[in-house]
């Protein structure tokens, strides 16, 4: 019982955290997007979730960034409104490499909102006529940065605020394994006991398993929709978790062709451990062998430090447990059901 | 002992092969009606194409071969075999028989396919190592699923709907290596996915040897 209460108290947390918690002030886009060595540019700055108008603009500070090693910083700044400013860059004649064009970041450092990154914001061009300019890249410029600490979401270009959706797409597919798992420890047990109580349960968590299969592929068609422009997009990720889930749909009707339910509950059950077997390399050995805008899918693990920090750890990880919880609460009822359904028809 | 067994099964599946010839001569039909229609449908098939088609073309026909290796058998005799023999020597037997029957098979289509469509193989040993892997794939998943799927009612469908899945990994597999077989994809490092699919094969054939004493008995 206590565990129920737990899965939904953690899952009211997870609702309320997840996506009420704000995202951490960004960078979304700068304008104008090209400049060209030996130019004074007027860049304006747009920013998300940000209060720029909370500190003077002489404590503000900005850069393009070339590399780790050179950038240069903003001469002038002026604060247009709470998500937007504007800085003067006298960009320098020379690039530190030669090439004719490249892609700066651009940084910005706030004393209230903090570091705001935008990767490849403008692109640099060289220009043919040699000019003089005043500007010069700094070395080892970027430091005495402000690290805000809040209770927030990372900022993440492309992504934005569907970062939230890693409470809800992620948790399906742990407890779509934990159901799997539970689902397969059964029909071992059935093949060892013969006790059609185990294969009851079997089914059941089969059953709760294929539904949060179907969610988590949902969850991350919408985000498929968001981050890749496409809720289908036939990526390898996306056919595997398909074909996985047809093998459970095959597990169902094998189930149901038997006139004999002893006969068939027995071999269902064995083809429900075979399945388990083949779904390992279907869903982490293949999907390494190809390209994949999936996270996680060229040898990385789907999750690197990078993807989570510790504002996000405190809702995920009772997102997993509360959604597991869930899941084994749902085939808990229709465990129930089946027994009753049973007595009724006379067979138990 | 067992060894002894295995022998006498394994002579006992040729000679039933070898006395219900209209079995197997329906298979290689059926390998060589396939190649004509892909030839007829797709005059002039490239090698992308080609690498696909033969697959494709080895699976249906490994399907339709390995089916029938439990339900040609009557239930009641299947029971006398039982007695006679241990199941999993039995279900070895028809492993191997298979393994060698979808290896004629491939090597049969690889024929046929490469004399109306062209030969784009440009690494044969790789490509013959590639054949070999593969009927032991198909075989082992294949015999595995037909000794399930022969119980039921709709034995035809359920054969296939209850092995695709299973047998994909394995399949993909295949199709990779044979495309760096044809030098269509450089890749240096496909050992490691050699390993892959017989890590597949050791991980499949190890359940069947657990699972199978609870499929035969009725």
């Amino acid at each position: 019982m206590w565990w129920k209460i737990l899965a939904v108290v953690l899952l009211i947390y997870v609702f309320i955290a997840g996506l009420l918690v704000p995202l951490k002030p960004g960078l979304v886009r700068i304008s104008p997007e090209t400049a060209k060595t030996g130019q004074s540019v007027t860049v304006q700055f747009h920013g998300y979730n940000t209060f720029y108008g909370k500190s003077p603009a002489s404590e503000i500070r900005a850069w393009l960034e070339y590399d780790s090693l050179h950038a240069t910083a903003a001469a002038d700044l002026k604060v247009l409104s709470d998500t937007t400013l504007e800085a003067t860059f006298h960009v320098p004649v020379n690039m530190p490499h030669e090439s004719s064009t490249v892609m700066l970041n651009a940084i910005l450092d706030h004393p209230v909102d903090g570091v705001s990154l935008l990767p490849g914001a403008l692109q640099l061009v060289k220009d043919t006529v040699p000019m003089v300019g005043a500007g010069t890249w700094v070395d080892n410029p970027v430091s005495r940065l402000h690290i805000v600490k809040d209770f927030s979401y990372p900022y993440r270009n492309v992504i934005y605020e569907s970062i939230r959706n890693t409470y809800f797409h992620v948790p399906m597919w742990f407890a779509l394994i934990f159901l799997f798992l539970a689902s397969v420890f059964n029909s071992l047990k059935y093949l060892r006991t013969q006790n059609i109580d185990f294969d009851r349960k079997a089914v059941a968590y089969a059953e709760a398993g294929l539904l949060f299969g179907i969610m988590g592929l949902i969850t991350g068609m919408l985000w498929a929709n968001y981050a890749w422009g496409k809720a289908w997009s036939n990526d390898i990720k996306q056919l595997m978790t398909a074909v996985a889930l047809l093998i459970y749909l095959a597990y169902f009707i094998l189930r149901s062709s038997f006139d004999e339910p002893e006969k068939g509950a027995r071999l269902a059950a064995v083809y429900n451990i075979f399945a388990f077997a083949s779904l390992i390399p279907l869903l982490y050995i293949v999907p390494r062998m190809f390209a994949s805008l999936h996270p996680g899918a060229t040898g990385n693990p789907a999750f690197g430090s990078q993807d989570l920090d510790n504002t996000m750890r405190l809702v995920f990880y009772p997102s997993i447990i509360g959604w597991t919880l869930l899941g084994f609460w749902i085939a808990q009822l229709r465990i129930r059901y089946q027994r009753l359904e049973d007595r009724v028809v006379g067979i138990d | 002992m067992f060894v002894k067994n295995l022998i006498i099964l394994l002579r006992k599946e040729f000679l039933l092969e070898f006395r219900q010839r209209y079995a197997i001569s329906g298979i290689v039909l059926y390998v060589f009606s396939m190649v004509f229609v892909v030839y007829i449908a797709s005059i002039k098939v490239q090698p992308q194409v080609w690498n696909i088609l033969f697959w494709l073309i080895v699976l249906f026909a490994s399907i339709n071969a390995v089916v029938k290796s439990f339900v040609q058998e009557s239930g009641a005799r299947q029971l006398y075999y039982y007695q006679l023999a241990d199941p999993v020597t039995l279900l070895l037997a028809k492993i191997m028989y298979n393994t060698l029957l979808l290896l004629v098979l491939s090597t049969l289509a690889f024929g046929a396919y490469s004399v109306v469509a062209g030969n784009p193989v440009k690494d044969y040993p790789l490509f013959a190592l590639i054949i070999l892997l593969g009927s032991l794939g198909f075989s082992i998943a294949f015999t595995f699923i037909a000794s399930i799927a022969a119980r039921a009612n709709n034995s035809a469908t359920l054969m296939a709907i209850l092995s695709f899945p299973v047998i994909l990994p394995i399949l993909l597999t295949l199709v990779r290596l044979s495309a760096i077989a044809l030098r269509l994809i450089q890749d240096t490092s496909y050992k490691r996915d050699i390993i892959n699919l017989l890590a597949v094969d050791v991980i499949l054939i190890t359940l069947t040897f657990v699972l199978f004493p609870y499929i035969w008995k009725d």
